[in-house]
């Protein structure tokens, strides 16, 4: 029976060309667009929430304490220390923009006024929040351990070159540099020797960002609307008298819910398939880099995108009300989703309220696979909210119409 | 045969459903013969659809029980569904859809295997005169086609009972008479029939029983001559002379034996029009009154339900 109405709903929804046009159609075009605008992703700038850098002091040292101490009294940034391995791992994961490690022999380089020993591990995911990270860094490292170590070094310098050179002549120089410090700044910065690991990017080598943005964005909002659409032909039949014939036979209300949520399932798998062959043909989107993650992400997005679609569906008495409401909620779950505007570029408040949206898990899973190359088990909890999401949509949806079925038919 | 023997196929008792303020269905009882074809005659907001949509459950009645074949619909609802076919009143079908799609889909709800459905599915585009056009979509039929279409889709499960709700509202004469013909084909082949409407014509064509509704009440039912008993409308002959005498006037009188009302040069003589006619107008060929203009008062619904009501059955 529920197959009888999915075929049927199946069959409606292909009849309509224009329908069938814009399902496949326009999001290859936004996907296009978004592909292009996306492509030199950079510039701008956010400030607001201080960044979590995370930081591994392999030193321990007075040196490295201080360091970390004054990075620490930054309003921009908030440390969190943790182990080299796990912080990597969490960097990795997107958890966090970056690592910073002072590695062993931290102090002794200082003294020697040799290049010290640190690194940056960072996910280039996060472009924008790294700029800022990048430059916070630079500063006060220069203030802290740059001028420590260009005094060592200048140190060395005199006691080689001009020894016997008296303490006190010494301090005078030291005192004068430091009243021209600001000068000093550039020359010096060659010399820290903070070396930058991109760790996401370089075990990936996909290096297109924008367009993993471009069409995990664009595929999860596009398919919110055509399954609101395809809901909507439930609300279609009420006005139309169909739904009331349907109620004739001897099937079961839910029947005809069911066989609709099948039909929006099927259609937003097919649909999210149509876009992933298209940016693999076009702009060579690696889909079989991972494919079985990519097929199970499909799935959960999927099912979990369908049920929201249909959720609106019960909740809305009228195609009116529906297109209404579903453009009011879709819009506002992609924007805050990072559906419109990647999710990196916001601010980090803006990242926080991004999980109440669907968008956001079906976007992180589709970046967890392109962009930092998780395995597997990594992507599988997103997958796990995505159908948890679903199937809550799925219940409230089945109450509602059990509830609505007679004002449904009659109203 | 014995009457008594006659099946019931619906039993309606005290039935009751409310919208609201609105009593749209108010204590009614009726039953209904295997074979018959009962009418429900009734203005509009008489009640008639939400009769239908009880009898078919897809309403929960407020009270009063409805038995079809002997089944309560509360309690057997899905062999009810199975017993019955429905023709709504609006036009229920999938425009983007040709005729023979929609009919397949429809007949699938009520699990008729494939092979028997396409052979019912011929059959009757064939009764309803459109097998030509079969593979046509729903939307570029006209009005009457969809109508016949619309009667199809509620037949594929060769149901016992079909209730019909108005389905000729906004039908040309031609298609009207071709549905009156596939009603009473289905008729001859045994399935017992409801149909509402509020044409009176369309109810002394086709039904043997009625119930005249109003405003949710059953106001009379019956066969026409039992309606016509209840009514105490009398079929009447106004004869206008051009010329007529008090002594022919008593003359008539004693020759018709027949009460006579008089004004001026006009009588209403109240009588059975069919057999009496004839008789009275050869007396008054006789009598040597030439005659001016007869008018027949025929104790038809439209007047029975003037006399029950008070209203029209159409304004
Ligand atoms: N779902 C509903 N909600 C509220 N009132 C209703 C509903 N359905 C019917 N009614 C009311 O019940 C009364 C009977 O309506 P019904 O549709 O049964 O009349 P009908 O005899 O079929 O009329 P028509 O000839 O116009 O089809 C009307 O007053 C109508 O307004
Ligand atoms: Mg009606």
């Amino acid at each position: 029976m529920i197959l009888t109405i999915f075929k049927k709903d199946l069959k409606l929804f292909f009849a309509d060309r224009k329908g069938v046009l814009l399902t496949f159609l326009m999001p290859i075009l936004l996907i296009t667009l978004f592909a292009f605008a996306f492509g030199g992703i950079g510039g701008g700038s956010s400030k607001a929430e201080p960044i979590k850098l995370l930081v591994s002091d392999l030193d321990n040292s007075s040196d490295s304490k201080s360091v970390i101490a004054s990075l620490q009294a930054l309003r921009e940034l908030t440390l969190i220390p943790k182990e080299v391995i796990e912080a990597t791992n969490l960097v990795h994961k997107g958890k966090n923009v970056g690592v910073l490690i002072l590695k062993k022999g931290f102090q002794d380089s200082i003294s020697a006024g040799n290049n010290l020993p640190m690194e940056l591990k960072y996910d280039a995911a996060r472009e924008i929040e790294m700029g800022m990270l990048q430059s916070v860094l630079m500063q006060s490292l220069m203030s802290t351990v740059g001028q420590k170590s260009i005094k060592a070094k200048m140190n060395t310098y005199f006691d080689t070159n001009f020894s016997g050179m008296p303490q006190e002549m010494k301090e005078k120089i030291f005192n004068n540099m430091d009243a021209i410090k600001g000068g000093m700044n550039t020359s010096a910065e060659n010399n820290m020797g903070l070396k930058m690991t991109s760790i996401v990017k370089e075990s990936t080598k996909i290096g297109n960002l924008g367009l993993i943005q471009a069409v995990a964005g664009t595929a999860i909002m596009m398919l919110l609307f055509s399954i609101a659409a395809i809901g909507g032909g439930l609300l279609d039949e009420k006005e139309s008298g169909t739904l009331k014939r349907l109620f004739y036979s001897p099937l079961k209300p839910t029947d005809i819910l069911f066989g609709k949520m099948g039909a929006a399932l099927v259609l937003a798998i097919l649909q999210l398939v149509v876009m992933f062959v298209f940016s693999w043909l076009v702009f060579g989107l690696p889909i079989f880099k991972d494919f079985t993650s990519l097929v199970l992400m499909i799935l959960a997005t999927a099912f979990a995108v369908s049920s929201f679609g249909i959720f609106l569906v019960a909740i809305a008495k009228t195609r009116q009300q529906l297109q209404g409401l579903s453009t009011i909620v879709i819009l506002t779950m992609s924007a805050i989703g990072g559906s419109m505007i990647p999710l990196f570029v916001m601010p980090a408040i803006m990242q926080k309220i991004a999980v109440v949206s669907v968008n956001y898990w079906g976007i992180q899973g589709f970046y967890d696979i392109f962009w930092r190359s998780l395995p597997l088990i990594e992507i599988l909890p997103k997958m796990g909210i995505l159908v948890a999401i679903g199937l809550v949509m799925t219940l409230i949806s089945v109450l509602l119409f059990k509830r609505n079925v007679l004002k449904l038919m009659h109203n | 045969m014995n009457r008594y023997n006659i099946k019931q196929m619906i039993q309606v008792s005290n039935l009751s459903k409310s919208f609201d303020t609105i009593h749209a269905v108010n204590n009614i009882s009726f039953s209904i013969r295997k074979g018959e074809v009962f009418g429900l005659l009734g203005p509009n907001g008489a009640g008639k659809s939400t009769i239908i949509n009880l009898m078919s459950t897809i309403l929960k009645s407020d009270e009063g029980e409805i038995l079809i074949n002997e089944n309560d619909i509360k309690q057997n609802s899905t062999i009810c569904k199975q017993l019955i076919g429905v023709v709504p009143q609006e036009i229920s079908l999938y425009d983007e859809f040709s005729a023979v799609d929609n009919l397949i889909f429809w007949g699938s709800l009520y699990k008729v295997p494939a092979k028997i459905l396409k052979q019912r599915i011929k059959n009757i585009l064939k009764l309803i005169g459109l097998y030509d056009r079969k593979d046509d979509l729903i939307k570029t039929y006209s009005g009457g086609m969809k109508r016949r279409i619309n009667i199809a889709a509620a037949l594929l499960h060769n149901p016992e009972i079909l209730f019909m709700d108005e389905p000729t509202v906004g039908v040309d004469p031609q298609s009207r008479n071709k549905i009156f013909e596939i009603i009473e084909t289905l008729n001859q082949q045994g399935i017992t029939i409801v149909y509402t409407t509020h044409y009176m014509e369309e109810v002394e064509r086709l039904c043997k029983r009625i119930a005249i509704m109003d405003a949710g009440k059953i106001v009379a039912q019956g066969t026409q001559t039992e309606l016509q008993k209840q009514s105490n409308v009398k079929e009447a002959v106004q004869i206008t002379f051009q010329l007529i005498s008090e002594v022919q006037l008593e003359q008539l009188q004693s020759q018709l034996q027949i009460k006579i009302n008089q004004s001026e040069q006009k009588i209403i003589i109240e009588c059975d029009v069919n057999k009496d006619l004839s008789n009275i107008i050869s007396i008054c060929n006789k009598s040597n009154l030439r005659i001016k203009d007869i008018k027949l008062k025929k104790a038809n619904l439209e007047a029975i339900f003037l006399s029950l009501t008070g209203k029209q059955l159409r304004d």
